[in-house]
């Protein structure tokens, strides 16, 4: 296993979660059109979730790393476990903040919950050990195996993607069915969708959670690799890298997802990394975020419906001009 | 007792801190109806303005003008230049907070990019606190205090005395029939940024002079608070953002003289969520036909 096989197999990895996050933020934006941008809060709590049933028994304050719960549990429960985490603290965080507010209200609320949770989770060290987190975490899946994920990245990638393909198919399924085809009403015209019986708060809540869901199982999956997890790595800025993907490829279908994922968090953010190191060390670190802060102000610019657009679907034929696909839910708050 | 008067007295600093930035944020999330994101950055600006100022010798509160100066002239160019672009094609009003958030982004790492994300020490005006009792205050800080408040009455009585201020409660309200009226909404939107930027300025160099420091997140740490102060004050209302500035001091600095400074700042915010929660008409009422106003 050489550095460049090592590398290419977390690339492939951090995609799967990606996609994973790309899907969830897609539910609950495209569809359910909350603007999540605490995003990053649900996939936290997944990785927690996952950390603390596959750690052990917590050794309380004497041991070098406490945590509440703790349990040593085989898979396939530490990833249930985790999915179930994140819908469980969406169902929360949505009961209070899907009501009917202005959407830029709605997403000053969810920024500011992200912003709560990680000064939480920093402070009470008895929680998650505080602001040190926890590491040593494992991959139960592989125990049953006999190998470990980083010795073994490729098959570790080849799970992810396994995870992330029947999730694709899940989702696009679902948004095939009688329950997708709501959402839309209601993302496209409350008033009407409502009008016809739908249950506006139900639905929302519904999509909500089920995006919190898959949100918390990529936790759980970046967690078992990576075998540590800090507040340092749920910064609400990373729920911004997530959006522009999500916005360059194209709201609302799951082929744009795909894609954007693919070109902002692993071919964008990798590029510097080939770059010769100019300036001083740092440097490129920050004009990559100046980039993406770029990147998603001429996305939003220039194409705010994202390369893949949304396909439309037309039933008969269509009254009046056509309408233009824009970012989603003008209709709606 | 004595700790709860001491804490009570650093809130009310944190307080006219807050204030000023959040009668700014107001000033323009009434008239414009766009929760801008980028505010927190033009506030970074401001301090390092009033660094560099600091740098060259200059005297502390001509630093403090041109930090005013540079929130006012950053504020103008980015609402002209960059909104403008995005309101020509009839971006929504939502989209234009994400708008404003790209912009954060690239001003605050740019400006770590430019720092060397490096911490550059800012004592100035320090003096010796004055103490009276358990409470102990610094004169530089009972300056901020009434800077505060005469901003808050200058400011108020040019929004009720003056025509511009007429004018511009006037397009807050309904811009198509100010248009109507002869009011030339364009110079109204102008005016507002530069003031509005000029408070940002003012208020990212007040918060470095009591931090002490000033980084390239300075701003953007500063920022959730000052939002959460505007909508809880009410939209547009410059003594709303005041008194929910108060509050929002207070409760910050109690919770952190009784419980610990990690808890403030989310006691701060969950002011806003529990009001959000309880009464959501009461601070979002009547919304869904705000159209935006550039």
């Amino acid at each position: 296993m050489n550095a460049w096989g090592f590398y290419v197999a977390t690339l492939l990895i951090y995609f799967g979660v990606d996609l994973l996050s790309g899907i969830s933020l897609n539910l609950q934006f495209g569809y359910a059109g909350v603007v999540n941008f605490g995003y990053v809060v649900f996939q936290a709590v997944g990785a927690y979730a996952a950390a603390v049933v596959v750690l052990g028994p917590s050794g309380g304050v004497a041991s070098f790393q406490q945590y509440v719960f703790g349990a040593r549990l085989a898979f396939p429960l530490d990833l249930l476990v985790a999915a179930a985490a994140g819908g469980l603290v969406s169902l929360a965080i949505g009961m209070f903040s899907l009501r009917r507010m202005r959407r830029d209200y709605q997403a000053v609320v969810l920024l500011i919950v992200s912003l709560i949770a990680i000064q939480l989770v920093s402070a009470d060290v008895p929680l998650f050990n505080g602001a040190n987190g926890l590491t040593g975490v494992g991959w139960p899946l592989g125990q049953l195996l006999g190998i470990s994920a980083t010795s073994s990245p490729w098959i570790y990638a080849a799970w992810v993607l396994a995870i992330c393909a029947a999730v694709f198919v899940g989702v696009t399924w679902l948004s095939r069915s009688p329950w997708g085809r709501s959402l839309r009403a209601m993302r496209d015209n409350e008033a009407a969708a409502s009008a016809m019986g739908l249950n506006i708060t139900a639905l929302r809540l519904q999509v909500f959670v089920l995006g919190g869901a898959i949100a918390g199982l990529s936790g759980g999956l970046l967690v078992e690799y990576i075998g540590a997890w800090s507040p340092g790595a749920w910064g609400y800025a990373e729920t911004f890298v997530i959006f522009t993907a999500i916005f360059v490829g194209g709201v609302g279908n799951y082929r744009g997802v795909v894609i954007g994922v693919l070109l902002v968090p692993v071919i964008f953010l990798e590029i510097p990394r080939f770059l010769p190191a100019i300036g001083y060390p740092g440097l490129i670190d920050s004009l990559q975020w100046v980039a993406i802060g770029l990147a998603w102000m001429l996305c939003l610019l220039f194409r705010p419906q994202g390369i893949l657009p949304e396909k439309r679907l037309r039933v008969g034929r269509p009254v009046g001009p056509p309408e233009t696909a824009v970012a989603p839910a003008e209709g709606a708050i | 007792m004595g700790q709860l008067l001491a804490s009570s007295a650093d809130g009310i600093v944190v307080a006219a801190i807050l204030a000023v930035a959040a009668m700014g944020f107001t000033l323009q999330f009434g008239l414009t109806n766009v929760i801008n994101l980028s505010f927190g950055a033009v506030m970074t600006i401001g301090g390092f303005t009033a660094y560099l100022a600091n740098v060259a010798h200059l005297n502390a509160w001509l630093g403090m003008l041109l930090g005013g100066v540079a929130g006012a002239v950053a504020t103008v160019a980015l609402g002209r230049g960059v909104l403008r672009l995005y309101a020509r094609r009839r971006t929504q009003l939502f989209e234009m907070m994400m708008v404003t958030l790209g912009m954060g982004l690239v001003i605050d790492y740019g400006l770590q990019a430019i720092s060397q994300n490096a911490i550059y020490g800012y004592t100035v005006l320090r003096g010796a606190p004055l103490r009276m009792g358990p409470i102990a205050v610094t004169p530089i800080e009972v300056g901020i205090i009434v800077m505060a408040l005469v901003i808050l009455v200058a400011a108020e009585a040019a929004l009720k005395f003056t025509k511009l201020g007429k004018a511009l409660r006037a397009t807050a309200v309904e811009p198509s029939l100010a248009r109507s009226c002869g009011i030339q909404t364009g110079r109204v939107v102008l005016i507002t940024w530069t003031v509005s930027g000029f408070l940002c300025g003012i208020a990212g160099v007040v918060y470095i002079i009591s931090t002490q420091s000033v980084d390239y997140s300075t701003g953007e740490l500063f920022l959730p608070l000052v939002i959460a102060a505007a909508i809880l004050g009410g939209v547009g209302s410059i003594r709303g953002a005041v008194v929910a500035s108060l509050v929002m001091g207070l409760v910050t600095e109690i919770v952190a003289g009784y419980g610990g400074a990690a808890y403030s700042t989310v006691a701060g915010f969950a002011i806003l969520v529990v009001v959000l929660l309880v009464r959501p008409g009461s601070v979002s009422g009547g919304a869904e036909d705000r159209q935006l106003v550039l």
